[in-house]
């Protein structure tokens, strides 16, 4: 765990505009893609990181310090963007929502499932942009290296070895993963 | 199986590609599960740029009122008053519920939107401004952006304010600059219909000064 996070914690606790700024700008597109994850809708998830925050600078005090501040901050985020899916289907109605987008309707994504999400997504935000954007029209997209050559005009060739080169980092990143993670969130957060 | 082989297997754009290598099912099945990852719309979606200074104000209003979370009523003001505002409040999200029920078919990715344009007042005539209010599941978030304010500190500052038509007035917020601020409001702008900015000063009481500078009625966006 890097001391700077449990510096941040604490100041974020304490509720300095500046450190909740500092955490949104280091988490804050973590937190909004887990719960995009979980909920599928851009305007529930802005909810969801919204209230993810707020729970968060809430139960600050009870974060551990020799624990990384990522994974707790996933925890929340998703316990955030279920109780935001709850309130919708509550608003809402069961039925209707139900009927209208059954992706919500089914279990919601486990914390395995999204400490894979935060950990991925944080691998690909750490690329070089043009390796990251390789790897989005491939995958994403769906293009292949010939459509991905057409549409950045470079030849295949160029392409191809860029994008094993963007996969060779990207494996690299995420071997902990392979190995069981000694960051995957195996507790609830408090508050 | 290396790294390089797994990269390959990645960044293989069909099924030929990774013939030539001999791959670990337990491998492939990792492998698999990342390219479903990759594909998924969660890994690629970005956050709008100002959700940051939504949050930064949602924790501000939730550190000034910690017991009932975000919200942009302040802590010290008169219990009569306050319990005027929450009647206020509590009749507004029954209004508003019941609107909700009745119409029933907007969404929180189309958020319901109020806008008003503020007129200057003769206590300062040369400022403007605009207010842009979006539903939340917090409450209101308050867009205000008004030019031609001198700064007020050292204990004199602005306050927002809504006001229902039968003259209930709800306290929206405070600051000292009026030129990009975000304000939240637990009432709803179809019933509070006019906003109000007024001169403030620290222990001057907790009403409105009525030294109002700014005024506009809002209107669905």
């Amino acid at each position: 765990m890097a001391s700077g996070d449990a510096q941040l914690a604490a100041d974020f606790a304490a509720g300095d505009p500046d450190s909740v700024r500092a955490v949104y700008e280091s988490y804050g597109r973590l937190v909004y893609a887990v719960a995009y994850k979980v909920l599928g809708d851009s305007g529930l998830a802005e909810d969801a990181t919204q209230q993810a925050f707020v729970q968060a600078w809430r139960s600050a005090h009870r974060f551990d310090p020799t624990q990384a501040l990522g994974p707790w901050l996933a925890t929340i985020a998703r316990r955030a963007a279920i109780d935001i899916y709850r309130q919708s289907r509550r608003n809402r109605g069961h039925a209707s929502l139900e009927a209208a987008e059954p992706l919500l309707a089914s279990a919601p994504p486990s914390a395995e499932q999204i400490y894979e999400v935060w950990e991925v997504r944080r691998a690909v935000d750490s690329l070089p942009p043009d390796e990251a954007q390789l790897v989005r029209l491939q995958h994403f997209t769906g293009l292949t290296h010939s459509q991905i050559a057409t549409r950045l005009g470079v030849p295949v060739g160029t392409v191809k070895s860029r994008t094993h080169r963007a996969h060779r980092r990207l494996v690299g990143l995420l071997d902990h993963l392979r190995a069981g993670g000694p960051g995957a969130p195996s507790r609830e957060a408090g508050g | 199986m290396t790294d390089d082989q797994r990269a390959a297997y990645l960044a293989g754009d069909d099924a030929a590609a990774h013939e030539p290598v001999a791959l670990p099912a337990s491998d492939v099945a990792a492998l698999d599960d990342l390219r479903g990852l990759l594909a998924d719309h969660a890994l690629w979606a970005e956050p709008p740029a100002e959700l940051g200074e939504r949050v930064v104000a949602a924790v501000a209003a939730a550190r000034e009122n910690p017991a009932t979370g975000p919200t942009p009523l302040h802590a010290v003001r008169r219990a009569s008053h306050r319990r005027w505002i929450m009647l206020s409040a509590a009749a507004a999200v029954i209004i508003a519920l019941a609107l909700g029920v009745f119409f029933g078919t907007r969404t929180t990715s189309n958020p319901e939107k109020f806008a008003a344009t503020l007129a200057a007042t003769e206590l300062q005539p040369n400022a403007s401004g605009d207010v842009t209010l979006t539903k939340s599941t917090s409450g209101w978030r308050i867009e205000l952006h008004a030019d031609g304010l001198p700064r007020r500190d050292n204990g004199r500052y602005y306050e927002a304010w809504l006001k229902s038509a039968d003259g209930v007035l709800v306290p929206v917020g405070t600051f000292n600059d009026g030129r990009d601020v975000t304000l939240w409001s637990a009432v709803s702008p179809a019933d509070f219909t006019t906003f109000t900015i007024t001169r403030q000063v620290v222990g001057a009481g907790e009403d409105s000064s009525g030294q109002v500078v700014l005024a506009g009625t809002t209107k669905r966006a």
